[in-house]
């Protein structure tokens, strides 16, 4: 695989904006995708644990379900969020990314499926454990399993796609053409390293969980001292093994001197201090955001090294700038993604802090939220039937 | 180096890779349509309940909600990137160049996802732990949120079968390819079908809390019934116009098939007017059991059939009519720089300009000659045809193999190699190519 080669695959329509942008929006968007896979697999898999703890011990059985259902609503986000980066990385590196879908296109279909009935056995793992069944671990390590194979197809995918110069082998061994798509190529050090960080993970969200609650009379102290206590030691020695395998991957990926790879160690021992004293989770929460903003920075310094290195000109893709639609996503992203993001994670906040029915009295931030997001909504909706028909009727009349 | 920027084909005997996109955009579409039914139906229903202070309605919702959470935002969120998924396995050029054109529109529509998933969580989970009129407010965003989703994606699958003008040719504007001629018929007919699927899935729902609550259930079915019919209408009538704005080589397709199309189509109509007038007069006749194979009847019945038919009506392309569906480029689009690449394969071929070819087939010799036809046959046939003699998706051989050797070739040589056949991508290669594939595809047919 040499220059020509991998150049030859950009897309003939160009990129609509700048290479650069494409690649900061991926990293941001990775990270955060990647931070809701991980709360998903630690609640997940600690939430098993639980489920067989919960019939013996009063604050397992308070703590299991809600694991479960935050195991729950991240696995939703993370597929959500999942998009952008997805999107992106298509744009930037489409050769690799399509690429790996062609090598793998049999797992890239097993992936889908394979997802739908992992998660929706989550559901009836949540069922069964509501309904106290004594089936419901067996089927929450199904469930589990199931995620976490999807999410070593998912590494599967990341591996091939930046292993440019292993393509041709891949899809014709010896010569001979290999339209199967059964590929499956692992780099066992890097999935251990980002498997691994589902513990300091959810053990951060337990800190968090544990203070947000201190509020409520309905939980007792002494629950919430026992999920704190969980949670940091979770922390401490998830970090610490983390951390390990970073550095030993990072030693392979002759990476460990570089400043980025220097400043992720330096924001982990920060974050595992921050998480020992844990004096204020949230404050540990901004870190760990940094932290894995920072992982996806190396990630993608790995792929970029890759792909230059054998002559790809990331920053040098034909570009076409598409102004309308740029400023569609802008104003979108900015004003109406926030407002109403917003209002339902002011909503929420408001909701978990309240016994009983919150009620958003008149001038409060969520009732203000509200209307805003009602009028941006409708706004927007306007805007779009009104640019609709304008490129119609310009283009047909 | 001149070469195409073709990728590796991924191909699945007997059945295609196509096939697998198809199924997962079937299953999609049951899903997805529902739950921006269901989104417009809940604000519908919230809107009555605050207004009239029917808490009872609050309980059909929550029930309706969990199912939608496991139908729509298990199946459905999954089934949609998987379609992407299984669209780049089978055209990653097809789908390489509906990202190029509309990433920032895929962005956006994400922001309106994020919402949505958010949202649906906070619309259930908070029903009774938040007031109503905040609650009532959440709904019409929600509501808002799935039909912009819907806005988002309409015009680039509209684009994957034309923009309908020549703007986006000369402009390369995103607007102008988003905005084509079927935008908004294919809009408006899918938001009939979006309703129709709120108010079959509702009588699902309803009809299970029976047992609880007879008048609730029979008056929720009743209501579910209109629902469905108002939606079957608005689909009905919206497929005669968005069928007006389809391009010359999608009515072709449709003429051979228009007289199996037109008999489908009715049976539905009559079958599903009649599940809907049941559902208003006689509400206690629809039972669990029929309301689930009612569901379904329109899933394989219904969504299936009409997902096949709008891959096929595509072709000979799968994206803006420039990129066929061979994943090579059959026509200009100056406003994007972008070159028709036919007239270079016609005079160097595959086999010097595809990128993935294995150097010891670059050159035929009759010891590799059947290798290279086989390898030829899937690149150039396999994403409109299975290549197996009992493959199921419009096998090639039993099309072609009666031909013979010379027939084949040529019939590839002079009718698909000039572009004569308004549903098939222009395949013109030079003549060792041709003789390779044809003797490959006759082989197969011995």
């Amino acid at each position: 695989m040499d220059a020509t080669f991998i150049n030859t695959m950009k897309d003939a329509a160009g990129v609509p904006f700048y290479p650069v942008v494409f690649q900061g929006l991926y990293v941001l968007t990775w990270a955060l995708h990647a931070a809701f896979v991980l709360l998903a697999l630690g609640s997940m898999g600690l939430s098993i644990y639980g489920s067989t703890q919960q019939k013996s011990d009063p604050y397992w059985k308070i703590l299991t379900p809600h694991l479960i259902m935050t195991g729950k609503i991240s696995i939703s986000i993370l597929i959500v969020l999942g998009v952008a980066p997805l999107l992106f990385t298509q744009v930037i590196y489409d050769s690799g990314w399509y690429v790996a879908n062609t090598l793998s296109g049999a797992w890239v279909f097993i992936f889908i499926y394979a997802l739908v009935i992992g998660y929706t056995m989550y559901y009836w793992y949540q069922y069964s454990n509501k309904k106290g069944s004594s089936s419901n671990t067996l089927i929450g390590i199904v469930s589990f399993a199931i995620l976490v194979f999807c999410g070593v197809l998912m590494h599967n995918f990341a591996v091939e796609a930046i292993s440019p110069t292993k393509w041709m082998d891949w899809y014709a061994p010896n010569g001979v053409v290999d339209n199967s798509g059964w590929n499956m190529h692992l780099d066992p050090l890097r999935l251990g390293f980002m498997v691994s960080l589902m513990i300091p993970v959810t053990g951060i969200f337990m800190q968090n969980y544990s203070r947000f609650l201190s509020t409520r009379k309905d939980f007792e102290p002494k629950y919430l001292e026992f999920v704190k206590k969980l949670g940091t030691k979770m922390a401490i020695i998830g970090l610490l093994i983390s951390a390990a395998l970073f550095t030993v991957w990072m030693q392979k990926e002759n990476l460990l001197l570089h400043p980025l790879s220097l400043t992720t160690v330096v924001s982990v021992v920060i974050l595992l201090l921050l998480a020992m004293g844990n004096k204020n989770s949230y404050l540990t929460t901004g870190v760990l955001v940094i932290v894995a903003l920072l992982i996806s920075g190396v990630r993608e310094l790995i792929r970029y090294n890759i792909m230059s290195g054998i002559g790809y000109d990331l920053y040098g893709y034909h570009m076409n700038l598409e102004w309308e639609t740029i400023a569609m996503f802008l104003l979108t992203f900015a004003i109406l993604g926030f407002t109403g993001i917003a209002f339902i994670l002011t909503m929420a906040w408001k909701v978990g802090k309240t016994e009983g029915v919150y009620t958003a009295t008149e001038g409060s931030a969520v009732s203000r939220l509200a209307n805003a997001s009602l009028a941006l909504f409708i706004l927007w909706i306007t805007v779009y039937f009104g640019w609709g028909m304008v490129a119609l009727f310009k283009n047909t009349l | 180096m001149d070469m195409l920027g073709l990728y590796p084909l991924f191909y699945v005997p007997h059945f295609g890779s196509a096939w697998l996109m198809g199924l997962t955009g079937a299953i999609h579409i049951m899903a997805s349509h529902t739950s921006v039914g269901a989104a417009l139906l809940f604000a519908f229903l919230a809107h009555k309940a605050q207004k009239e202070n029917r808490t009872d309605l609050y309980d059909y919702m929550k029930r309706y909600g969990m199912f939608l959470l496991i139908f729509s935002y298990v199946i459905g969120s999954i089934t949609g990137p998987g379609i992407w998924y299984t669209a780049t396995a089978a055209s990653p050029r097809g789908i390489s160049a509906l990202i190029h054109n509309f990433v920032w529109v895929w962005a956006t529509e994400w922001v309106f996802f994020v919402y949505e998933v958010l949202g649906v969580f906070a619309l259930i989970y908070f029903m009774d732990k938040v007031d109503r009129k905040t609650h009532l407010k959440l709904t019409y965003t929600f509501a808002i949120a799935s039909v912009g989703t819907l806005a988002l994606i309409i015009g680039i699958i509209s684009f994957m079968m034309w923009p309908g003008t020549e703007a986006y040719y000369t402009t390369g504007s995103a607007s102008d390819a988003f905005f084509g001629i079927n935008t908004f018929p294919h809009m408006f007919l899918r938001i009939g079908f979006m309703i129709m699927m709120s108010g079959i899935i509702g009588m699902i729902i309803s009809s299970a809390m029976r047992k609880e609550n007879k008048a609730l259930s029979e008056e929720l079915t009743q209501k579910m019934g209109w629902v469905s019919l108002l939606g079957g209408f608005v689909t009905v009538f919206f497929f005669m116009w968005y069928v007006n704005t389809l391009p010359l080589n999608a009515h072709t397709l449709l003429g051979m098939q228009k007289d199996a199309i037109v008999m489908n189509r009715i049976i539905l109509a009559v079958l599903f007017s009649i599940y809907f007038s049941i559902a208003i007069i006689k509400p206690q006749w629809v039972t669990r059991t029929l309301a689930i194979t009612m569901m379904f009847v329109i899933g394989i019945v219904g969504v299936w059939p009409g997902e096949k038919l709008r891959e096929s009506m595509r072709k000979p392309w799968v994206a803006g009519q420039y990129v066929y569906s061979d994943q090579i480029i059959g026509r200009d689009v100056p406003g994007k720089g972008i070159k028709d690449e036919t007239g270079r394969l016609s005079e160097k071929g595959l086999l010097k300009l595809d990128l993935w070819i294995p150097e010891r087939l670059r050159t035929i010799t009759p010891e590799n000659k059947l290798e290279v036809g086989k390898l030829l046959t899937r690149i150039a046939c396999s994403n409109c045809h299975s290549l197996e003699k009992d493959g199921v998706y419009r096998p090639l051989i039993p099309l072609a193999g009666p031909m013979g050797e010379a027939g084949i070739k040529d019939y590839m040589k002079n009718v698909i190699g000039t572009g004569s056949v308004a549903y098939m991508p222009k395949i013109s290669l030079p003549d060792e190519e041709y003789d390779a594939m044809a003797a490959y595809i006759a082989s197969q047919a011995k």
